[in-house]
């Protein structure tokens, strides 16, 4: 081989070993942002996302209303604009979808996806590309700690703050509760929640009569029932999805359980739509409902009337919009649509948001709580904290004595 | 761990055991008659409770008169079903009569579940009964299963009433027994085997409403309960209604034992290992030895 070949191989061969870079890159004054998401309207998870297309182009709409994202080094309001995908529950699609909006649409910045199980292998994108995103629904502790720099999200409410109103509001019952029974979904989420919530309920003075896991695909529940009545509980937790736990709460009424609450950590409108009056007295947890005033939340109200949605129904749906009011705030904090200088802004900033402010650790994890609900006359109302009820809770939940 | 847990949990399996030998025995049925392993069996058992389940909800009709419905569209459905999509494929050789048989029957599964959902949802229903409840003592008894269990006992009596006193039960015995025997005495194979498929069918959609009372259903539940209906099959033998409902018994009172003195995770493992070990020890299961 000539010597002017053998620099040409070498030269050559430098330019395909030499990792590609991509370099954050200052977003035009004079288009829109452009925000990458994928939602779930198809698969399993497209039962929590009915309307959310929709949801996501009326949140814009109100956005740009009044011009948009204030940016300060554009002396101007920026509108934002959204690229929507179907990642149809898939983490391999969602993957490849995340991928091609950073590589051909050339998006600002990423908001969504939801759920552990399609957003885990998606953050190693927005790594590689350094675009922040702002992830919706993604609960599971341990995917915050995995030493990413440019991952957060906004789950409502996360696994360390999910039931903390509910046991504040147990220790100021009377009659109060002494003893506690856990039946669980075997789900990574609702472990996590047990996990957490069955030692806080120890350390609360709060006896654990029972812990009992459960398939998803579970139908005759008569043995853990059986035991449940045989234990007697004060209380009885249900840390389960909507479907799963449909037949338990039939079972239940039929076997005749008696208990001072039975608590559904997941309630929304689609137990109450598959058990009907089964679910009276019960009560739940919800992010935030309207009526509830705080930051933003007449945006919000207005953003879920125009969509059809109702809160209570697809009770992960604060948790979706979480993620976009972060991105806005934190693309206004950083006074420049710059990828280094929002992840900067998300780094240290508080953001506002209807339940309450959002404040994230140093692994991307915000610290969100939710109201706790009791089911009265066959709607939810916010029964705890005080402060934020709609009506006082009914105790003990006459239905269940 | 008392007795009365114990009691209350056999009551249970006992009940989900029925509805398993029900849906089983039609599976039987078809597989000693007809010869095809009929992949989308447990699919129209819930089909028929979901379609059990919007009838309810929408008339409030006695779930009596929505099984008396739905067995009379299954047995025309079963029927058409069968002479138009699987009796072609008996003239072709062994081999490829088998394979057909196999992808006519898991397109149907796929076919039913997925047009089932668009239509219906995909979302789990069943028929919401006003119930009573009976407490002797620590045990409690609904009376939504007091129904089931009649509804249980009065089909396999009307089962083996059919299977006894009438034209058609005599000839569909006569063939599992002696198939060649059978034809020469006259017995019209191809509209035997119509009418078996047809009434296989029949019993599940009933069952499908018994247990759309008792448990939710949604479309694409129908493999999981195929699965555990040819387990019984097995065991039961091949077209024996009591060796179906003591197998059957088996299963549910197995799986509700074992998520009562285990994990309820471990119950379908478990109730499968039970039925194998049963088998070893009685390799032609509760069935008569044959000739």
């Amino acid at each position: 081989m000539t010597l002017t070949r053998l620099i040409a191989v070498a030269a050559a061969t430098c330019f395909v070993l030499l990792p590609t870079q991509s370099f954050a890159t200052i977003g035009s004054c004079n288009e829109p942002i452009v925000l990458g998401t994928t939602i779930s309207e198809t698969g399993p998870f497209s039962t929590l996302t009915v309307h959310w297309r929709k949801m996501t182009e009326v949140f814009a709409e109100e956005i740009n209303k009044t011009g948009g994202v204030e940016v300060k080094a554009c002396k101007k309001k920026v509108p934002i604009k959204f690229v929507i995908y179907d990642d149809q529950s898939v983490p391999s699609q969602a993957v490849s979808l995340y991928e091609k909006m950073a590589s051909v649409d050339k998006v600002d910045f990423f908001v969504g996806p939801d759920w552990s199980a399609v957003a885990g292998p998606v953050p190693p994108i927005a790594e590689k590309h350094r675009i922040p995103i702002v992830a919706g629904n993604v609960a599971t502790p341990s995917f915050f700690e995995r030493g990413l720099k440019y991952f957060w999200a906004t789950p409502a409410p996360t696994v360390a703050r999910w039931s903390e109103r509910y046991f504040d509001m147990l220790s100021k019952m009377n009659p109060k509760p002494q003893t506690i029974l856990f039946v669980t979904q075997d789900n990574p989420v609702t472990k996590a929640i047990t996990g957490v919530w069955s030692k806080k309920a120890e350390a609360q003075g709060l006896k654990i009569v029972g812990e009992d896991t459960f398939p998803s695909d579970l139908k005759d529940f008569t043995s853990i029932i059986s035991k449940m009545r045989a234990a007697k509980p004060d209380i009885v937790y249900i840390s389960s999805f909507d479907g799963p736990s449909v037949p338990l709460i039939q079972q239940m009424r039929r076997l005749k359980v008696h208990a001072m609450d039975v608590h559904h950590a997941l309630l929304n409108g689609s137990v109450q739509k598959q058990v009907g009056n089964d679910v009276e007295g019960m009560t739940g947890e919800l992010p935030w409902y309207p009526g509830v005033k705080g930051p933003y939340s007449d945006m919000i109200e207005t953003v879920l009337k125009r969509s059809d949605l109702d809160m209570f129904d697809y009770i992960f749906t604060l948790g979706r919009l979480n993620s976009y009011l972060v991105m806005v705030q934190a693309i206004e904090k950083a006074g420049a649509i710059d990828r280094e200088k929002v992840k900067e802004a998300l780094f240290k900033g508080t953001f506002k948001s209807p339940a309450g402010d959002i404040v994230f650790d140093d692994h991307g994890q915000p610290k969100t709580g939710a109201f706790t609900v009791q089911m009265q006359n066959a709607k939810p109302r916010i029964v705890w904290p005080p402060e934020a009820a709609s009506t006082k809770v009914i105790w003990p939940s006459p239905s269940w004595q | 761990m008392t007795v009365d847990v114990i009691i209350q949990v056999l009551i249970g399996g006992v009940l989900l055991g029925g509805v398993y030998a029900l849906v089983a025995f039609g599976l039987s049925l078809i597989y000693g008659i007809v010869r095809i392993l009929n992949f989308a069996h447990g699919t129209l058992l819930a089909v028929s409770g979901v379609v059990a389940s919007l009838i309810y909800a929408s008339y409030h009709l006695h779930p009596v008169f929505i099984a008396l419905l739905l067995a009379a569209a299954t047995f025309v459905f079963g029927y058409l079903f069968y002479m138009a999509l699987l009796h072609p494929l008996g003239r072709r050789n062994h081999f490829e009569s088998t394979v057909g048989t196999v992808l006519v029957t898991v397109g149907a599964l796929l076919m039913l579940s997925d047009i089932t959902a668009v239509m219906a949802g995909a979302t789990q229903r069943n028929i919401q009964l006003d119930f009573e409840a009976f407490e002797i003592g620590a045990i409690v008894v609904s009376s939504a299963q007091v129904k089931i269990l009649l509804g249980i006992t009065g089909l396999m009596l009307a089962i083996h009433l059919l299977l006894t006193r009438t034209w058609f039960g005599r000839a569909l015995r006569a063939v599992t027994e002696n198939r060649v025997g059978a034809l020469i005495c006259g017995v019209n194979s191809t509209r035997l085997k119509a009418l078996t498929f047809a009434f296989g069918s029949t019993t599940v959609a009933i069952a499908g409403v018994l247990y759309a009372i008792s448990f939710p259903v949604s479309p694409y539940m129908g493999f999981g309960l195929t699965v555990k209906a040819f387990t019984i099959v097995v065991v039961g033998g091949v077209g024996n209604l009591r060796g179906a409902l003591l197998a059957g018994i088996l299963l549910g009172v197995a799986e509700s034992m074992t998520s009562l003195l285990w994990k309820p995770e471990w119950a379908p493992a478990l109730s499968m290992i039970l039925m194998l070990l049963i088998l070893v020890a009685k390799p032609q299961g509760f069935g008569k030895k044959s000739a």
